[in-house]
């Protein structure tokens, strides 16, 4: 049942690059070992020779003392190593309990036993008050719940070494600390975890002990007791790193941005968005705050014009734009930083050049053609003046890392000028560096005296720069706190849906409607 | 340990890289084909001589290559536009006819005592490159409207609407435009209107000139023209053009209908320089062969020339290789389809890197760079 781990002077090559570098690894039976790093330090990597999708160059891995090889992952699940990936694995129509047994199969039973199994699921959910239904179709499950599927298909192979890669990326903080609590449950049973995350919080939080990655290289073991997250932050990227802001006072000037009662839909057809009204000012970062999928993002879309607005009015800077059409609204400034970078925010075949005027290719040209010396000097301009690291505008937008192509669009939109900024989940999956970088500019534009609307999933992140609060619950807003007076557990637990009764929430949203009363 | 082939992390995608796969990729081609010709107790070299010899050796035949390269190129040039915006177009058959028939039909009208009575050369070029285009563009616009509206697959329609084409130009032929006689055709067109022939002793005539112009357009469109970066966004990904601001369905319905157009100046070229009459079967493949020869070209309007000249001299070579040596022409579509084949598959080694030196077991370069994979 117990098992201890070592993986002792691990390289792994890709192409050009060394992503493990000489990688050792201990953990013990019974241990939440945390590994961190930043993006490409080559903590997946590892993780991936661990549970069999890679095979090593050299080095050698040990369970309770005696080499192993791991070839594939099912020699890996046989092993006792179980692994929640950061995008599930899950077959959405199928139950929950269809996918614990997935790809399982008893010897001499040529027909699936479902009673037996859902036995032994009930047994184990109940043992680790996992709370599952064994019946319940897996895409009708918040992500929360689906995570925890993840892990009882893990338990149901009687994994005694779980591998949680950046498990907490779309957790409330409630359903943070139940996973907590589950991994707490598991470690009392002697089980260990390996959480691969890069967030000191939580590492501080339910870590035993700790292994910082950079550059491939393993650069530290600590015991948790035994450091402080600014030692793990200087570890990490090298050098100290001061992730707490010095914002500047707040100089609220007129409403940029105005929405109110606006209702969207998805695409089929279900309300998303039932009616939010906000108000964001010239100066001012208004944060939304909210669990991935309760509507900021078709807010967002609405904004752009990228969905229909059903009903309720959009102002921007005092004018109705409401209905007007596509090419006027595009051309009354405002500027969008979407969620997915790759797949919305960029042309990832395209040139990075071509990518740094998208949106205002018709600006950049003149008369019918377009202007190419110009194209590439204003790219250049915006490579160094956001310092967009690792490629020649001539190569693709996709080669660059995720921080450097975030670093573009960013650079793109802020250059275009607008006064409203709409931001969404900007850091997600950047490394502490490339947050840093995207923070300072975000903060350098409100003290322009832009209007920015910040949708985040990242507390630390709203907390850090937004000035204002609304956190959303399936498509409505549960309140509108001020920054300096929130705290964590407040937006928490109305990110979950539930209101919290505070005597100057009300006050507050009643001036806002006030406010909004007049200007419309 | 070294090994022959290496993987790289991004394709070598010089223009030397891409030019060597090709050429490679033709030669395979080639090579395959030749057991063809073995089994039919053919040289292949002789073979090889009888197709390749007329049309870039002599210059009747040359001659001869360039007339059937010039709507080979017009409707690879539609296949460009039209796939590098994400519109997977097939059916330029149907262009080709409608065009075709619309050349035609206003060629027709200027006989002495019709509509138009004798109207002069440069009046009537450019009225009958416009009236083709449009009727080519809004034919194959339809097809672009029912994808970008109402989200209909382009593949399946625009390929069925082919037939459609050809049984209207069957409709035509027999029927309204049809000459006095017994075979299914127009009477020929008045002399008048007829492309001028551009190299003395050839058939060769000015639809070449404007299959050259339309690739020089088409290149400036999609490199030097907002609305080819427009167009371009759309094709790579539909969520950022919508995000750039760009007109997704506006700009869906724009390159069928430039595609659509193209393809019917091919079909213009091949009536008014060539057949001369408008008749059924006039189309005979070349819808299909000029996608073929756009894929070659690797969706690059310029490359697009040369590849429409190898492909147009190669079936002028077959119909001679099939009178001298009595070999079947069909061979020659086999070798032209197993080219494509090869190509887009030969791609694949543009993800490797060649390290002879591993035969003879030398080191790699850098110690300890070997491949992984």
């Amino acid at each position: 049942m117990k098992r201890s781990l070592e993986m002792r002077d691990v390289v792994k090559r890709f192409p050009g690059v060394v992503a493990n570098d000489h990688a050792n690894l201990t953990v013990e039976a019974g241990e939440i070992h945390a590994l961190l790093g930043e993006n490409g330090a080559g903590k997946s990597t590892l993780m991936q020779i661990l549970y069999g999708f890679h095979r090593m160059d050299s080095g050698e891995i040990l369970i309770d003392g005696s080499p192993v090889t791991l070839t594939s992952s099912k020699e890996a699940i046989a092993l006792g190593i179980g692994m929640v990936h950061q995008e599930f694995m899950l077959v959405p129509p199928f139950t929950v309990l269809e996918n614990a047994i997935l790809g399982l199969r008893e010897p001499g039973h040529p027909l699936l036993d479902l009673g037996k199994a859902s036995q032994r699921f009930k047994a184990l959910s109940d043992r680790h008050q996992l709370a599952l239904d064994p019946n319940a179709e897996v895409q009708s499950l918040p992500i929360g719940v689906q995570q925890r599927v993840e892990i009882v298909k893990a338990l149901y192979r009687d994994a005694s070494l779980l591998i949680l890669d950046e498990p907490t990326a779309v957790l409330t903080s409630q359903e943070k600390d139940q996973l907590f609590s589950v991994l707490r449950g598991l470690q009392a049973e002697g089980r260990s975890s390996i959480l691969v995350t890069h967030k000191l919080n939580e590492i501080m939080e339910i870590a035993d002990r700790v292994t910082v990655m950079r550059d491939g290289k393993v650069i530290a073991t600590r015991a948790i007791r035994a450091t402080s997250k600014q030692e793990l932050t200087r570890l990490t990227v090298g050098r100290d790193v001061n992730l707490r802001t010095n914002k500047p006072p707040l100089e609220r000037g007129k409403p940029l941005l105005q929405i109110s009662d606006v209702r969207v839909c998805d695409d089929s057809g279900n309300e998303k968005v039932r009616g939010i009204t906000l108000e964001v000012h010239a100066g001012e970062i208004l944060g939304i705050a909210g669990v991935d999928g309760n509507g900021q993002s078709h807010l967002a879309e609405a904004i752009m014009r990228l969905r229909a607005i059903k009903s309720g009015r959009l102002v921007l800077a005092g004018v109705d734009l409401t209905s007007a059409s596509l090419t006027r609204y595009r051309s009354a400034g405002l500027a969008y930083i979407p969620a997915d970078r790759r797949n919305v925010g960029s042309v990832t075949k395209m040139s990075v050049a071509d990518n740094a005027i998208l949106g205002s290719q018709r600006k950049y040209a003149r008369g019918i053609f377009r202007d190419i010396r110009r194209e590439r000097a204003s790219a250049a301009a915006l490579v160094k003046r956001f310092d967009v690291r690792g490629s020649d505008i001539d190569l693709p937008a996709g080669k660059l890392s995720g921080g450097n192509l975030q670093k573009l669009i960013l650079g793109r939109e802020i250059m275009r000028g607008s006064n409203v900024l709409v931001v969404e989940q900007p850091t997600r999956g950047l490394d502490i560096g490339a947050i840093e970088a995207v923070w300072h500019e975000l903060l350098r534009e409100r003290q322009e005296g832009k209007a920015i609307l910040l949708i985040s999933a990242d507390l630390e992140e709203l907390l850090n720069l937004a000035d204002r609060i609304a956190v959303v619950f399936e498509g409505r807003i549960m309140g509108i706190v001020n920054a300096t007076e929130a705290s964590v557990e407040e937006i928490g637990s109305m990110m979950a849906g539930i209101p919290v009764e505070r005597d100057w929430v009300a006050p507050r949203l009643s001036i806002e409607e006030k406010a909004n009363g007049e200007a419309f | 340990m070294a090994k022959l082939f290496e993987r790289r992390v991004t394709p070598a995608d010089s223009l030397l890289d891409v030019a060597a796969t090709t050429t490679l990729a033709f030669l395979l081609a080639l090579l395959i084909t030749s057991f063809l010709f073995i089994s039919d107790g053919n040289n292949p070299l002789q073979a090889y001589f009888a197709l390749f010899h007329e049309p870039f050796a002599t210059l009747r035949g040359f001659g001869n290559a360039l007339v059937r390269a010039s709507p080979l190129a017009l409707i690879g040039l539609g296949t460009i536009v039209s796939w590098r915006s994400g519109l997977a177009y097939l059916g330029f058959e149907g262009c080709f006819v409608i065009g075709a028939a619309a050349a035609s039909w206003l060629a027709l009208l200027t006989s002495p005592g019709q509509a138009l009575g004798p109207l002069p050369f440069f009046v009537f070029l450019p009225l009958v490159i416009l009236f083709s285009f449009a009727a080519g563009g809004a034919w194959a616009g339809a097809v672009g409207v029912i994808r970008a509206r109402l989200g209909g697959n382009e593949v399946l329609i625009s390929l069925m609407s082919n037939y459609v084409g050809i049984f209207f130009l069957q409709y035509l032929v027999s029927g309204p435009l049809r000459a006095p006689g017994s075979l299914p055709e127009t009477v020929q067109l008045p002399q008048r209107t007829w492309l001028p022939f551009i190299l003395p002793g050839t058939r060769a005539h000015a639809g070449v000139l404007l299959a050259l112009l339309a690739a020089a357009i088409v290149w400036v469109l999609l490199k030097k023209m907002p609305l080819g970066y427009e167009l371009i966004v759309t094709g790579f990904n539909p969520s950022a053009a919508r995000y750039a601001g760009i007109d997704v369905v506006g700009k869906l319905t724009l390159a069928a209908f430039f595609a659509g157009g193209l393809g019917a100046l091919a079909g213009m070229v091949e009536v008014l320089g060539s057949q001369h009459r408008l008749m059924d079967g006039i189309s005979g493949g070349v819808g299909f062969v000029g996608i073929i020869v756009a894929l070659l070209a690797r969706l690059n309007p310029i490359a697009v020339i040369p590849t429409a000249l190898l492909y147009g001299g190669m079936s002028v070579g077959a119909d001679a290789m099939q009178r001298r040596a009595n070999i079947p022409s069909s061979i020659t579509f086999i070798l032209q389809s197993l080219a494509v084949l090869l190509v887009l598959t030969t791609d694949v080694l543009r993800y490797y890197r060649f390290r002879p030196s591993a035969l003879w077991g030398d080191k790699p370069l850098t110690a300890g760079e070997g491949t992984n994979r």
